[in-house]
């Protein structure tokens, strides 16, 4: 087990946005988060990385708890991530944007740029290192996020709807690029809405709905479930749906 | 070509500035007092520019360095540059005590709360009667030895200080190339991407903040030191922070050289003003300061160098974003 939240719970107020949810990431695997708006998993993925301290539970890594790290101390031990609207850092260059993640590992700015390069050419980014992040689009951002992210060489990197708002063939192209990095060893946390992505990437999925896990198993399990169904589209369509196929 | 001499020719003529103007001791005195703007610019720079945390309380550290080279004199008969490394001292463990709870704070918040750190300081130095209280201490009247550094001419003072700012600057073109200058400019951008690839963002501020009371506190120094005479408005005072942070915005915040192109322009335009309205134009200095903080926000967001920067060298892109000018 790599990564694990045990019964986890964010309230902000009387309002549980994650409740009582327990997963475990496998090393090597591709685990997607998926639910509906509002499902509370940018909660949950924020309480894995760091940036928010949930109000009970549990956070394991490879073993130790981290649950009260801060998200740079996580960041050392090897968990990366990218944001759902990209925080690039506008006023650097492509290259430098990624030096920021690859000096975490090496120290020397030399060393930095030379680790730095060979990511950003991993990511097909290549032609863009002298570049101002500024002048990327969406698709670009978010590959120089991913880049960011590698160059910290994390254990596991969650990617925060790392496809949201890409073209269909921007994102068969990100896929693609998630996969290479999976085989490369990297365990994989993927919040996403696009069911195709899941589809293709994910090992295993597990489905939040108002702050609970409703379901869990392959993606062809879930998305035969018949409360993720009513998740998604409501109890009355639901109905109709599967009265359609019976 | 250009790129080479210009360098060169700036060198010379920094080197060379009091014999060039060897007939004016006003000319000679005003070069000093350029330089003594751009150390204490450059280095709250390093904190309000390069990490971004702008800090409208630099006075504080300021005033350490002012207050400790004379009060060891007027108390103790030090001369008044053996004061300076304590108040250095003084400086970065204030820093230490402020930047802790303060650096917490985001945008404005830090910049509201470094003010009325300052305020009280102001305040609290007023009523210190150990520091001369409102009527502020003097240096030695007549210098006893050479190291009490007190000349009639601004000449050795002009060498003093060049010699400071080209240490302060070369010391910050390091940072810059290194892993913190990577980081404070992260930090800046966005502290929580920083924060999420490992950057231990609340320690690199307070090391850059920390750092940077420390030099300010340097400047503080030098300017009692050829002042020869602090009070809690000229030590401590609100004026002594907006100048370090105007200096640097105008001539562009987090460029190695921006401070002093900003004193370059400043000093000079605050002597003429002095000289033409004499001792009513005190008020008028608050409401200048005030329009030119307008117009750097309004239209040179990231100060004037970043016009030439952003034409020469692509990969350093001039930044547009308004948040850290005003």
């Amino acid at each position: 087990m790599l990564l694990k939240a045990s019964q986890l719970t964010m309230a902000f107020g009387a309002f549980k946005a994650v409740d009582d949810a327990s997963v475990a990431v496998n090393e090597g695997e591709v685990l997607g988060l998926i639910g509906p708006n509002g499902a509370g998993k940018s909660t949950f993925f924020n309480c894995l990385t760091g940036d928010l301290h949930p109000t009970s539970g549990t956070v394991h890594f490879e073993g130790r708890d981290v649950t009260r790290l801060t998200p740079e101390q996580r960041a050392r031990l090897g968990i990366a991530r990218t944001f759902q609207v990209p925080l690039t850092f506008e006023s650097m260059s492509v290259l430098d944007n990624v030096m920021i993640g690859a000096f975490l590992r090496h120290h020397a700015a030399a060393a930095a740029r030379d680790k730095a390069l060979e990511v950003i050419g991993e990511v097909g980014l290549g032609g863009a290192a002298e570049a101002s992040a500024k002048s990327l689009g969406t698709p670009g951002r978010k590959r120089l996020e991913i880049a960011r992210a590698l160059a910290s060489e994390p254990k596991v990197l969650l990617l925060d709807e790392a496809m949201a708002g890409l073209t269909p063939a921007e994102i068969r192209a990100a896929i693609d690029l998630v996969r290479q990095i999976h085989r490369r060893g990297i365990t994989l946390v993927i919040v996403e809405h696009i069911m195709e992505v899941i589809v293709s990437l994910a090992d295993r999925v597990v489905v939040f709905h108002q702050g609970r896990e409703i379901a869990r198993g392959t993606p062809s399990e879930v998305t035969r479930n018949e409360l993720v169904i009513e998740a998604y589209l409501g109890k009355r369509h639901a109905a109709k749906l599967s009265g359609g196929t019976t | 070509m250009m790129r080479r001499a210009l360098p060169l020719l700036i060198g010379a003529l920094a080197l060379l500035y009091p014999l060039l103007v060897s007939g004016s001791a006003v000319y000679q005195r005003l070069g000093a007092l350029v330089l003594l703007s751009a150390i204490g610019a450059s280095a709250w720079n390093l904190i309000g520019g390069y990490a971004g945390q702008v800090s409208v309380g630099h006075a504080v550290f300021f005033g350490a360095g002012a207050y400790a080279a004379l009060a060891g004199y007027a108390q103790f008969g030090m001369p008044p540059i053996a004061g300076a490394p304590i108040g250095v001292g003084v400086a970065i463990l204030v820093a230490a005590l402020i930047g802790v709870p303060t650096l917490r704070l985001s945008g404005h918040y830090f910049s509201m709360a470094t003010i009325a750190v300052a305020e009280l300081v102001r305040v609290l130095v007023t009523n210190w009667e150990w520091l001369g209280g409102a009527q502020g201490i003097s240096g030695p009247a007549i210098p006893r030895t050479v190291l009490d550094l007190s000349f009639t001419s601004a000449v050795p003072y002009y060498y003093i200080f060049l010699a400071v700012l080209v240490s302060i600057l070369f010391m910050t073109w390091r940072i810059e190339k290194s892993r913190m200058g990577f980081y404070l400019r992260a930090i800046k951008d966005s502290e929580r991407a920083a924060r999420s690839l490992g950057v231990a963002a609340g320690r690199y501020k307070l090391y850059a903040y920390m750092l940077s009371a420390g030099l300010t506190a340097v400047a503080g120094a030098l300017y009692a030191i050829m002042f020869g005479f602090v009070d809690p408005e000229s030590g401590c005072g609100i004026l002594i922070s907006v100048k370090m942070l105007i200096m640097a915005a105008l001539g562009g915040a987090g460029l190695l050289f921006g401070p002093l192109v900003g004193a370059l322009i400043l000093v000079p335009l605050e002597e003429i003003s002095n000289s033409l309205l004499g001792g009513k134009g005190a008020g008028l200095t608050f409401v200048v300061y005030g329009a030119i903080i307008v117009v750097i926000a309004r239209f040179l967001p990231s100060g004037l160098l970043a016009l030439f920067t952003g034409l020469r060298s692509p990969r350093k892109p001039s930044a547009t974003e308004p948040s850290h000018a005003a």
